[in-house]
């Protein structure tokens, strides 16, 4: 459990690297989009260190940049295709998001730092890991944002046509009314800021 | 050898921070006592409030003091970790009721306690405190509790109009008034429904508690230059900077001297350019720096006012220029010194200032002359049945979206509105709330002086161009 925390914690490509807050500052609006984004980014992140990996031997340093980016925006694009295809309102309301996942920092750097230079299996182990950092890190954030900007918390709307089941719950019954703060980026920034600043203050103590 | 640690600012006289910030509470106590004359006691005399409820401004500036105290001991304890006798020896030292008084004296008379509250234990954690306490903070704390509770609770700010003046006064400030009027107006309908110019100076005008009396504040800013407790140069460049600007602005599209005179009595501009812009911590330290500052500030001031919707723009431009502060205070720096090689940034500055001016007014002028115009642009009449002496129009009016609305005229005055189609409308909601469709049909007549609904303005004015296009089309 403790080894758990502690990769979640204390490597977290978000919290504490800093890295692709893009999305998760402008599609947090939701917990749905949220985690729907975080699933996402974890499916290309595994599949791009995998091919990444298989050809690490053939491919050479001066033109290596190229080479990923085309492999990521194949992924990127097949994902948008299948979205576009079985959720529509999804695909919408991510809008220019899904395709700047192209050139989101995890995963570019993620293939340039470590999946150029291992063996298939670890680069799919580690893939995996810098993915569940990220889901987790842009779930909690997008929780937070739609519970205090909206008081609702929205566990499936928008794919409801894929899994057939619809869910938001109203947590404070319109008895409180909501922090519009929370739904601006500038609101998602404070609290990424104070989120970050929690987990560097516990950090020493996990 | 002893060392002392005090907070700055450090100057060699011997004024200290105690002493600076009690003259600057002295200057405010007389704001203070008028703003409750205004709007406690007037209100109690001569409407049927209730006594509990014509305290509530009172109140407002009580929580807000309160809160910012409160919060600031907390934080000393709870998160410095310190005792609880040196949390409030900590909390004595820093002043810490300036941020929520300041706070709730910019706010309207009808706001909610607990969103004063929330302004000021934000404005005093976030906005103080997080930088690292009293002579640390980058942004003045009382506007960035302001602007916390802008951007999360617009809708709760309510109307700026205490109880006594509602009865009297169609329900806006002067600003926003001159802002729907589209910046243009003649002296009757920008400040003739007011009273007069006097009003606006003794302070008998609607507007935030405590920004009103520009007597009382002109007082405390004579009392506190005198007495060289914040930077002169500061308030006097920016009024004067703002009052040259709208003196050309006025000219330019045709209005006397009372226009720019209106402009810097209106409003928040002397109580922000007197409490605000000269806070020791978030202000220039040199001379020059100060005089830049304050020229910044009245130019950024005059922009916000005429380029965007927002019809005040003083805190978002002091907040704005809190910034820039570092800046300044490094150039001054430098041109003591090299006064000659700085012609070059003058003249590019200059030429700035020109453009902004010239721009303002070719856009005032545009809109003075296109208003009838504008509304043939933006409605058309699709279809017209006519049957007995009852008419149907079917127009369609551009808001945010398109509305798609059906007409009935009777006798040359509309008896309904029928709005069919409001799908781009994201605002439609408000629009509800407030009856509006109903307040247009009834207000036919006087339809430019209605306002707008807050948070809505394409809709309503959609619905507005309706009615004017609608009525001048009957009267052909």
């Amino acid at each position: 459990m403790k080894k758990v925390l502690n990769y979640l914690f204390k490597e977290n490509p978000v919290f504490v690297l800093v890295l692709g807050i893009c999305s998760v500052l402008a599609v947090t609006t939701t917990f749905e989009k949220s985690y729907m984004m975080g699933i996402v980014v974890l499916i290309i992140l595994v599949i791009s260190n995998f091919l990444v990996s298989l050809i690490r031997k053939i491919v050479s340093e001066e033109i290596r940049i190229p080479v990923y980016i085309i492999i990521i925006s194949t992924l990127v694009t097949l994902i948008e295709i299948i979205l576009n295809k079985y959720s529509k309102p999804l695909y919408d309301a991510f809008g220019i998001y899904l395709p700047l996942i192209v050139v989101n920092c995890i995963i570019l750097g993620r293939a340039l730092a470590f999946a150029s230079k291992n063996k298939v299996f670890d680069s799919i182990k580690d893939g995996f890991k810098s993915g569940i950092g990220y889901l987790i890190a842009i779930s909690i954030i997008g929780f937070l944002r739609e519970l205090f900007g909206n008081g609702t918390i929205t566990i499936m709307n928008d794919i409801s046509s894929i899994t057939g089941y619809r869910e938001i719950i109203h947590v404070f019954n319109n008895s409180v009314i909501p922090n519009k703060l929370f739904l601006t980026s500038g609101g998602a920034f404070i609290l990424l800021g104070i989120l970050i600043g929690i987990i560097n203050g516990r950090r020493g103590e996990v | 050898m002893k060392f002392i640690k005090e907070n700055g600012p450090h100057i060699k006289s011997d004024d200290n921070s105690s002493k600076i910030m009690t003259r600057v509470l002295i200057a405010l106590i007389p704001i203070v006592c008028y703003a409750i004359f205004k709007n406690t006691i007037l209100v109690y005399f001569f409407t049927s409030q209730s006594f509990f409820s014509s305290l509530h401004p009172l109140f407002m500036i009580i929580t807000g003091v309160c809160v910012s105290l409160v919060s600031e001991v907390l934080w000393f304890k709870f998160v410095l970790k310190k005792s609880f006798n040196n949390s409030i020896k900590e909390t004595k030292k820093s002043f810490s009721i300036i941020p929520g008084l300041l706070l709730s004296l910019v706010l309207p008379t009808n706001v909610p306690l607990w969103v004063v509250a929330f302004g000021a234990f934000c404005g005093t954690i976030v906005g103080k405190m997080l930088y690292g306490g009293f002579g640390q903070n980058v942004f003045n704390p009382a506007l960035i509790g302001y602007l916390f509770i802008s951007v999360s609770y617009n809708s709760l700010l309510g109307s700026p109009l205490n109880a006594y003046e509602l009865d009297a006064l169609a329900g806006a400030t002067p600003l926003t008034n001159l802002t729907s009027l589209g910046y243009y107006g003649v002296y009757d309908s920008v400040v003739g429904s007011y009273g007069s110019l006097l009003n606006f100076f003794t302070g008998t005008i609607p507007g935030a508690i405590g920004e009103v009396s520009k007597l009382l504040i002109l007082v405390g800013f004579l009392y506190l230059a005198i007495t060289k407790t914040i930077k002169w140069r500061i308030p006097i460049t920016y009024i004067l900077t703002v009052f040259i600007l709208t003196a050309i602005i006025g000219y330019g599209i045709g209005l006397g001297l009372w226009y720019p005179l209106f402009h810097v009595l209106s409003g928040g501009l002397l109580f922000g350019a007197v409490f605000m812009a000269t806070d020791p911590v978030t202000s220039p330290v040199t001379q020059i720096g100060q005089v830049l500052h304050g020229i910044s500030l009245g130019i950024l001031t005059v922009a916000i006012r005429f380029l965007t919707p927002y019809p005040e723009g003083v805190m978002t431009s002091i907040l704005f220029m809190n910034m820039l502060v570092p800046l300044f205070d490094k150039i001054g720096v430098k041109l003591k010194y090299a006064f000659k090689k700085i012609y070059i940034p003058i003249i590019i500055y200059l030429i700035l200032v020109v453009v902004l001016v010239l721009t303002i007014i070719s856009n005032v002028n545009n809109s003075k002359n296109n208003t009838v115009d504008d509304v043939g642009n933006k409605v058309t009449i699709t279809e017209t049945k006519k049957d007995g002496n009852k008419t149907t129009y079917i127009v369609t009016s551009k808001g945010w979206g398109v509305i798609k609305a059906e007409v009935e005229v009777v006798d040359k005055e509309i008896k309904s509105i029928i709005v069919t189609d409001k799908t781009g409308e994201t605002q439609w909601s408000e629009i509800e709330k407030e009856n509006y469709i109903y307040k247009v049909i009834t207000n036919q007549k006087d339809i430019n002086n209605l306002d707008a609904v807050s948070g809505s303005t394409f809709s309503s004015n959609a619905l507005k161009n309706i009615v004017k296009k609608v009525l001048s089309e009957e009267l052909k």
